[in-house]
């Protein structure tokens, strides 16, 4: 039998079988969306919901990764400058602009030194950066380091709050980072920079979005 | 996977005898897990949260058909391939017809339990393809020929000195190799494969029917790139792991990190909507993405009224962990994919109660386990059900069956059963150990000294 029949057949089997166990049962309802006060985590409360950009750089810092607040466009400009010498050559994500990617040798992402990227988002609650597969996965995963602009504006308290943002317009893969690669397989033993990069730095413009 | 659980007497025995360093990886491993959870939860409402959980899960199960079907046409929709499999062997000829089609040589592989469910590392190697499993734990018992050991930590029986053996054979890395410099042996090895290989496979921790998202929550980074760099990725998704909202995405992967290991969330999350490359006209990803929608006893377990409730899962791990039992001699023991608390329940669902007995006896009852599930399964209470159909069906031993009748027939009526155990205190030490119920488990201990009060007695004084 060919792989689409077998696969057909097991379809009207098992949405068959499911129908049939829930007829005797009584359909349970949608509890609806988690209150407020449920949200976890409890600590931050209402710091993150006046803060977000400080709980974010809390919870991102405290899972390993780095972050650094910039204040306008030429910060970050200055910023990069000095941060990029430590490098040799970049992979920029699709739609970075051009006055955010260090002045590198461009390098296909396996053999690059440094990812860059722009994030869709960004949630404190669970110190995330959003980022959209539109700009490209390769640069966001190959390098061993990879820097991620995000505005404050696109910081927000909740990873609900972060995800709906994004729901109108989803991508092939819309992916979280919230640290770096780690693991701890070998013997307990915690080990960075497994598979993914082993440093993540998250660089904050404040300023208003050009 | 073969199911081998009717010797877990004896391969839980031989476990402690012949190698107690397991018990000690597994014991630490496990607390640092428990811990972790704890810290986690401590400032948040948990029954509240776990309650929540619960009733979204219920609910999706409960309309499950209608959002199996609306996640499959949203996926249609982004240009996947969704194929439904009821069991092991549908699963492997959809896979056989793919690798065949496209000339798959190399695979990277992603954790997922269901893969170990149907055996599917065996198959796809007598089709000629080579797979390398790529979470760091996985790799490590690949290279050992041995299944997972636990949910989350498949190596957690491991010591760092067990790996530093292994790679020192198979890689050639020092035989006092740091963790960082094995970690770094493996990431080459597995680099170069993620480059080459034409198929990615992994798993799927939730299925969101409004938006046909597949989620996954890892830490190594291994999961974003098999899902990523080959030009073909494949998920296999069990049929309960619906969700019905996108809204519901965010608590479920919190819920799910904080009680695995204590994290807000992984260090990496995907959300898988359809494929990347030319189709979606985005710069890299796969070309093509098939999910698999995989049965395998999901559907039967549906269907029983009491028993169901273990399709609520997430596959935390969190029962593993705080199991006085499993923690004395780690997965391996029961002789099925799911172990612990979690698998005595989900073993005789999917697989049937004969082929997994004894393992809805293996636990104590101590109801540790129903605490810590962040879904409210009623694990003790569904252990007992199991319990309880394994001695009406004949399936349980004679001695097991007449003990358990002397207990019941005791315990309910009080004057006997006092009786009982004031005798139970004066009886020696030898024969004690010779009594029905205590033989086996004294086999391997020093019996008790019962002496003192009983505790009826010290009831019935009233505590001071």
């Amino acid at each position: 039998m060919s792989d689409e029949r077998v696969s057909k057949r097991a379809r009207a089997r098992i949405l068959g079988r499911v129908r049939e166990a829930n007829q005797e049962r009584e359909p349970v309802e949608h509890p609806g969306t988690l209150p407020d006060a449920l949200e976890p985590p409890g600590p931050f409360g209402d710091a993150g919901r006046s803060d977000p950009v400080g709980a974010f750089e809390d919870r991102l810092r405290a899972a390993g990764g780095e972050v650094v607040r910039l204040a306008d466009e030429a910060a970050a400009r200055k910023w990069l400058e000095e941060f990029a010498r430590e490098f040799e050559s970049v992979s920029v994500g699709v739609g970075v602009p051009d006055t955010l990617q260090p002045a590198l040798p461009k390098a296909q992402p396996s053999e690059a030194a440094l990812g860059v990227s722009v994030a869709v988002g960004a949630s404190a609650q669970t110190g995330s950066l959003v980022l959209s597969s539109k700009e490209g996965r390769r640069s966001q995963l190959l390098p061993p380091v990879h820097l991620i602009w995000v505005r404050a504006g696109d910081v927000h308290t909740t990873l609900g709050d972060a995800l709906q943002a994004c729901r109108e317009d989803l991508p092939a893969t819309l992916a979280l980072h919230s640290g770096p690669s780690k693991s701890a397989d070998i013997g307990q033993i915690l080990v960075t920079g497994v598979h993914g990069p082993g440093r993540i730095i998250a660089a904050v413009l404040l300023g208003p979005r050009p | 996977m073969d199911v081998h659980s009717r010797d877990y007497r004896a391969r839980a025995r031989q476990i402690i005898e012949e190698t107690p360093e397991v018990r000690e990886a597994v014991n630490a491993a496990t607390q640092t897990f428990v811990d972790n959870r704890q810290k986690a939860f401590a400032d948040l409402d948990g029954t509240a949260l776990s309650r929540w959980a619960e009733r979204v899960k219920s609910h999706a199960l409960s309309h499950l058909a209608d959002y199996l079907e609306e996640a499959e046409a949203r996926l249609v929709e982004r240009g996947a391939h969704v194929h439904w499999a009821e069991t092991a062997s549908d699963v492997h000829q959809i896979f056989e017809c793919i690798v065949r089609e496209q000339g798959v040589k190399k695979a990277v592989k992603a954790k997922s339990m269901l893969s170990e469910e149907i055996g599917l590392n065996p198959f796809l190697e007598s089709c000629g393809v080579e797979v390398f499993e790529t979470d760091l734990g996985e790799y490590i018992i690949q290279l050992l020929g041995e299944p997972p050991s636990h949910i989350v930590g498949p190596s957690i029986h491991k010591s760092l000195d067990d790996t530093r053996v292994i790679f020192h054979e198979r890689l050639g890395t020092p035989r006092d190799a740091s963790p960082e410099r094995l970690a770094e042996a493996a990431r080459d090895l597995l680099r170069d494969a993620f480059l080459t290989a034409d198929l990615g496979i992994s798993g799927g921790n939730f299925l969101v029917a409004e938006t046909g998202s597949i989620a996954l929550i890892e830490n190594e980074g291994n999961i974003r790139l098999s899902t990523s760099v080959p030009r073909i990725h494949i998920a296999l998704v069990g049929i309960e792991k619906v969700l019905p909202k996108w809204a519901d995405l965010p608590t479920f992967l919190q819920v799910t990190a904080k009680s695995a290991t204590g994290q807000p969330v992984g260090c990496f999350v995907s959300m898988i909507q359809g494929p990347g490359g030319s189709p979606g006209d985005e710069p890299d990803g796969p070309e093509e993405l098939h999910v698999v929608l995989v049965d395998n006893g999901r559907s039967r377990l549906l269907a029983d009224p009491e028993a169901w409730e273990a399709l609520r899962c997430v596959r935390c791990g969190a029962c593993l962990n705080i199991c006085p039992v499993y923690r004395q001699t780690g997965g391996h023991a029961y002789g099925y994919v799911y172990s612990g608390p979690i698998g005595g329940i989900l073993g005789p669902g999917l697989v049937g109660l004969e082929e997994t007995l004894p393992l809805p006896f293996a636990s104590s009852a101590c109801g540790a386990c129903a605490d810590v599930c962040p879904v409210r399964i009623p694990i003790p209470d569904l252990l007992h059900v199991w319990r309880q159909r394994a001695v009406e069906r004949g399936l349980t031993s004679d001695v097991e069956r007449s003990v358990l009748g002397l207990l019941t027939s005791t315990a309910t009526r009080p004057r006997l059963f006092g009786w009982a155990e004031k005798a139970a205190g004066l009886l020696p030490a030898p024969v004690l150990r010779h009594l029905p119920m205590l033989r086996e488990w004294s086999a391997g201990r020093e019996p008790p000294r019962l002496e003192g009060p009983t505790f009826r007695e010290l009831w019935d004084e009233g505590i001071e």
